[in-house]
């Protein structure tokens, strides 16, 4: 144990761990919405274009999370306008994003070799080098979208249990729907230096999903999603630490585990069970 | 006096097809309006017409004397609006009175919470349906004319001056049935207007003020003794229906029923 605790001794660990909690808190909150929404898909395609537009920043000389954002914001609103257009629409809209996304990531990676470990810091995170600049960013991002979520949380919801009557009834259903998506994106861009593109998803959706399995109420789901996500981050970083492993890859395992293990232990399944 | 609704030969498209074609009627003060056909005869499509959701090609559409074309927001937080049940996705982990404090979302603007009078409200139209004790239960446990009941109160929690209710009946158990078309009528009374569609007309026969034989075109509309007829039926369902008449009452075999 003294051991574990020396480790918060350097500057490093400790940025990494507020960087993680962030990530976790944000991520979790969205989550659930990405979950209740069936959103899931967009978050992975969205990863993919902040990838994107993370590399094409660095090429020009851009912070990277600008480019980030600006890219994933784009093409979820834009895949989100197709949804709303008709059915199937969105689904086309995600395969071209996601196809797009991933060739524009692989062009840019061939034009330097510097790209490699760029690349590869936001492919799976490095959240051991989060600098603090990087970390104000998150800060900033973080606090920003949840703020947001609190000032609209009430119209939020109704839109999620039942868009269709929360449009009838005067609310205006659709701007609230493209800030979900917008939070979506910013997400993931916040997601892509603690756990990487490839494993934002797994961050957005797994926490929020297992959390569903124990929870009667969307308060209760956020609560344990982001309990479920502090978990997975917190661990990750020590185990990375004390035996040598990767921070990111780790906790995306660790949260994947933990929506494994719902999935046995839920309540809301025993009627399945044999 | 401002009529509660008036539709001058409107017609609607969607998905590039007729589904409404030249639909005229008026109902100048608030009552109790059943809206009747098969399948696809544009049941749904009408009320969203009415709530501004569809756009006519034709025509024009006031709702409690207003165009709802011009001002379809103002109008839309006049109405309360109950969907099919089925359409709403049980996953959503949601308690009662969280589904019934949505009726007062479009009252209190965003940004701001909602507050003691909300819950008042919100209580207040959970009680009239019935459902006050189901104030803190997961919406998933409800049986189906429960959660009904519960969409029912949310609507009432917006304190409405119309009502849209698009199948409440379908699923639902006798009981919740009755207390819901009670309710209906109670509120009509009250000088609230409710036009509600529905697959099965033998329910609402003696409560209903105004009867709307709709399949793509107005086939029948005026009071319901009036529009129960053989004729008008067999044009609207595209096949023999049959009457028994009881003294005033009237049931029809071979209508649409979900029962």
């Amino acid at each position: 144990m003294p051991e574990i605790l020396a480790l918060f001794t350097y500057s490093f660990m400790i940025k990494a761990l507020i960087a993680s909690i962030l990530t976790a808190v944000l991520s979790a909150t969205i989550g659930s919405f990405t979950v209740l929404r069936n959103l899931s898909t967009m978050g992975a395609a969205i990863a993919h274009a902040s990838l994107a537009g993370a590399l094409v920043a660095f090429f020009f000389g851009v912070e990277p999370a600008i480019g980030a954002t600006i890219l994933s914001v784009f093409f979820a609103l834009a895949a989100a306008y197709s949804g709303e257009r008709g059915s199937g629409s969105m689904d086309i809209a995600l395969g071209v994003t996601f196809g797009f996304s991933a060739a524009l990531a692989a062009f840019m990676l061939s034009l330097t070799r510097e790209y490699t470990v760029v690349a590869y810091s936001y492919l799976i995170g490095e959240v051991l080098g989060v600098t603090d600049d990087e970390l104000l960013l998150l800060g900033v991002f973080t606090l920003a979208s949840l703020i947001l979520v609190l000032i609209f949380y009430k119209e939020i919801k109704f839109i999620t249990f039942d868009r269709e009557a929360a449009e009838a009834m005067g609310v205006n259903a659709s701007l609230f729907h493209y800030l979900l998506i917008v939070l979506i994106a910013v997400t993931t861009v916040v997601e892509l230096k603690v756990v990487g593109s490839i494993l934002a998803v797994v961050f957005l959706v797994a926490p929020a999903a297992a959390a569903l399995e124990f929870s009667h109420s969307l308060e209760k789901m956020i609560i344990l999603s982001i309990l479920f996500a502090l978990s997975s981050s917190i661990m990750g970083i020590l185990i990375s630490a004390v035996y040598n492993l990767p921070a990111s890859p780790t906790i995306g395992i660790l949260a994947s585990l933990i929506y494994l293990l719902a999935l046995v232990f839920s309540p809301k399944r025993k009627c399945c069970r044999i | 006096m401002k009529p509660l609704i008036k539709l001058e030969n409107v017609t609607v498209t969607y998905d590039n097809r007729v589904a409404l074609e030249n639909i005229t009627f008026t109902i100048e003060e608030p009552a109790f309006l059943t809206v009747i056909g098969p399948n696809g005869a544009g049941k749904t499509t009408l009320l969203k017409t009415l709530l501004g959701l569809l756009k006519p090609v034709e025509g024009e559409v006031i709702v409690l004397g207003r165009d709802v074309r011009k001002e379809a927001i103002a109008v839309r937080k006049l109405i309360g609006y109950v969907p099919q049940r089925e359409r709403i996705d049980p996953a959503v982990p949601v308690i009662v009175k969280d589904v019934v404090l949505m009726g007062r979302v479009p009252r209190v603007r965003p940004g701001f919470r909602l507050g003691k009078v909300d819950v008042e409200k919100a209580r207040q139209a959970l009680e009239r349906v019935g459902m006050l004790d189901a104030w803190n239960r997961p919406f998933s446990h409800l049986s189906g004319g429960q959660q009904q009941r519960v969409l029912l109160a949310r609507a009432l929690a917006s304190e409405p001056k119309l009502l849209l209710l698009d199948e409440p009946l379908s699923g639902v158990d006798a009981n919740s049935q009755e207390i819901i078309l009670e309710m209906l009528r109670k509120l009509v009374d009250e000088g609230v207007g409710v036009v509600m569609v529905t697959h099965d007309v033998n329910p609402v026969i003696g409560l209903t003020d105004y009867l709307l034989l709709l399949n793509r075109k107005v086939i029948g509309f005026g009071k319901p003794l009036e529009q129960i007829r053989p004729e008008k039926l067999n044009i609207l369902y595209g096949r023999k229906v049959e009457i028994v008449r009881m003294g005033d009452a009237c049931y029809v075999i071979g209508g649409d029923s979900h029962a």
